[in-house]
């Protein structure tokens, strides 16, 4: 009977179809989210191939996780905790010893704006933690006792102290470079189009849907708006604000960002943001430049080929370094129109 | 005739097309009454192709995987002037301007979405 | 001649094969047609094509309006160069949600529906179909609901419009013979 026949054939074009549709390729992106670095960890990646582009993210999960490993002060065995209790030289992973190295000759460029030897007063302070508090100034001058650009040398692989009682954090250098090696690791998958985000560090690998991808910054006085958008591609964003991480106490508010000459959270900045080629750099920038402030801040940026930076004084002001206006676009503004 | 001619529309017929009509139209009402958008998300369904604002005058060509479709907002809303679909449904779905309005172009999967004014910020991901 | 007047159910049989394959063949027609058609709108469609699937259910059953449906589809798609490609999966899950409805519609409603009624339903089948599996396969976004009321309008004053033309074709048709020995 014919009824049958043509069940048949619709059945068999159904299969085809579903299997026409099912192997024609199409561009795939993951999103995927870990808490990792002690943030939350976002890769956004596109490609082709789906099987290839899982295992490009879980080996940048992989890698971020491992550079934790390496790094994190509150594990007993990385580098940075054995560095903490350390009285002598002491040989480090040559990736702690990278991130050294890149913080110390950042922290001797800005003249010590840029600390890694906080670890103690960031400890007194306790913004990390709880309960922070306002410390007495006795303790504040204890605690910033023989830190300095100079107070960890780093010769090869071997760190030294200059006093054993220092407490070195590599902090936010440590995220930007576990971002850069996450990001080196999609690379090395065949990934054209990523975007890594620890906690507000981040890297825009090429483009999005034919575009540069488009970051807006966080106004650092109205939660919920942005300031600007800029169009990146290739290069790390980072902003360092105020208003992350602080308590207020007498109308008067305390954030995490210190400043090494006082010992008291730098009141010249409400917020920078950095854009350059590595977010280790990045992020160590963005804390010098908030800790200078407009003038000197951008005198240092000047050093740093392809870096540019827009700082919001505590008046409310915004300053930009000279190539800025270069990757901001308007706010709202076109980015296709013909 | 042989035999009696049967009536061409039953009452049956007629009630389902009464009441079929009023749900279209109800539906078509409550979009209608629905507040002025401010913004135009053009989206695949998953991702964010492109933003702008609705009062900003301009045409913008859209990549599918069909080819280039133009999207035209003006003091009308969003439209759609041209589409390489083969149905053009898009284009004859005319201009959207009010909150939740959409325009989809599904062979070329466009979607076009006009948003509120409290709706989702012009960035890929927020710097803080 | 072996096929003789003398055994009438066998020619019954035969007639109604080769009307059927008419109805299929002028359904793939008819879709043809109105696709390269120019219109007004662009994308405006009639659904004409749904007449013949109307005509086969209401003279020769569920199977027979299947039959034409599927073939105009597969046909049509294939003719028209569209086979596979998105707007097939679109018509295929418009023109099966259609048919389905429009049978069970025929079953289990006669009584109170006439071609109208039942092409109405077919062309709200189409249209929920059809959004369903964009929904399912092209975008999962709520918001293509959101052209549902359009379509639903457009629906009705097509399926009136299908509905009443077939209702004059089956008039037309069953003036003849052939077509009233069946009822």
């Amino acid at each position: 009977m014919s009824g049958r026949w043509t069940l048949l054939v619709a059945g068999l074009l159904l299969l085809l179809g579903v299997g026409w549709w099912v192997l024609s390729p199409e561009p795939g992106e993951v999103r995927q989210v870990r808490l990792l670095l002690g943030t939350t960890v976002e890769i956004v990646a596109v490609h082709p191939d789906g099987a290839q582009l899982n295992q490009a993210v879980a080996a940048a999960f992989d890698e971020i996780a491992r550079i934790e490993r390496l790094m994190d002060p509150a594990r007993p065995n990385s580098d940075v905790a054995r560095l903490s209790v350390a009285a002598k030289a002491l040989v480090v992973s040559p990736e702690t010893a990278e991130v050294i190295a890149l913080g110390q000759a950042l922290a001797e460029r800005s003249s010590g704006a840029f600390d890694m030897s906080l670890g103690r007063l960031k400890a007194l302070w306790g913004l990390d933690g709880e309960q922070p508090h306002l410390p007495a100034v006795a303790e504040i001058t204890v605690a910033l006792r023989g830190s300095g650009p100079g107070s960890l040398v780093m010769d090869g692989r071997t760190a030294r102290k200059a006093a054993p009682a220092l407490q070195h954090d590599l902090g936010g250098v440590a995220k930007g470079y576990a971002v850069d090696r996450a990001i080196a690791l999609l690379r090395q998958h065949g990934v054209t189009s990523a975007a890594v985000n620890a906690g507000g560090d981040m890297y825009l690998l090429g483009q999005r849907q034919g575009r540069p991808w488009r970051i807006g910054i966080q106004h650092p006085r109205q939660p919920g708006t942005v300031l600007c958008a800029v169009d990146v591609s290739n290069r790390a964003v980072v902003t360092s604000g105020d208003y992350e991480r602080f308590f207020e106490q007498n109308g008067q508010r305390y954030h995490h960002l210190f400043d090494p000459a006082t010992g008291y959270p730098s009141g010249r900045c409400q917020s920078v943001t950095v854009i350059a080629d590595t977010v280790a750099v990045a992020d160590a920038l963005a804390t010098a430049l908030f800790v200078l402030g407009p003038e000197k801040g951008l005198a240092l940026l000047s050093a740093y080929p392809g870096a540019e930076a827009l700082l919001v004084t505590a008046d409310g002001a915004l300053h930009r370094s000279v190539g800025w206006q270069e990757v901001v676009t308007k706010n709202g503004g076109s980015r296709k129109s013909s | 005739m042989m035999r009696p001619r049967q009536k061409r529309m039953t009452r049956g017929d007629l009630l389902l097309a009464i009441l079929l009509l009023l749900v279209a139209l109800a539906g078509l009402v409550r979009m209608a009454s629905a507040p002025a958008g401010a913004r135009v998300v053009v989206s695949d369904g998953e991702r964010v192709l492109y933003t702008a604002a609705l009062d900003e005058v301009k045409d913008v060509d859209l990549e599918g995987p069909l080819g280039v479709t133009r999207l035209r907002i003006d003091a009308q809303g969003a439209r759609i002037l041209a589409s390489p679909c083969p149905l053009k449904v898009c284009m004859g779905m005319g201009p959207a301007r009010r909150d939740g309005e959409l325009l989809a172009c599904l062979p070329n999967r466009i979607l076009v979405e006009v948003v509120g004014p409290q709706a989702e910020e012009d960035y890929d991901l927020l710097s803080r | 001649m072996t096929c003789s007047a003398a055994d009438p159910q066998e020619l019954a049989r035969v007639r109604r094969k080769i009307f059927l394959a008419l109805f299929a063949a002028l359904a793939v027609a008819v879709h043809a047609l109105e696709v390269l058609m120019p219109t007004p709108l662009p994308w405006f469609r009639l659904g004409l094509a749904n007449v013949l699937t109307l005509v086969a259910l209401f003279l020769y059953g569920g199977r027979a309006a299947w039959t034409v449906s599927l073939t105009r589809v597969g046909l049509g798609s294939l003719v028209m160069g569209r086979l596979f490609g998105p707007g097939f999966w679109l018509a295929l899950a418009g023109a099966v949600c259609a048919t389905g409805v429009m049978i069970l519609a025929w079953r289990w409603w006669r009584r109170w529906f006439g071609p109208i009624g039942i092409s109405l339903l077919g062309a709200v089948g189409h249209v929920c179909g059809q959004l369903l599996i964009a929904w399912l396969l092209l975008v999962r976004h709520a918001g293509i609901w959101q052209i549902f009321p359009l379509f639903l309008l457009m629906a009705v004053l097509t399926g009136l419009l299908t509905g009443w033309i077939a209702v004059v074709l089956l008039e037309r048709l069953r003036q003849y013979a052939p077509f009233r020995e069946d009822e």
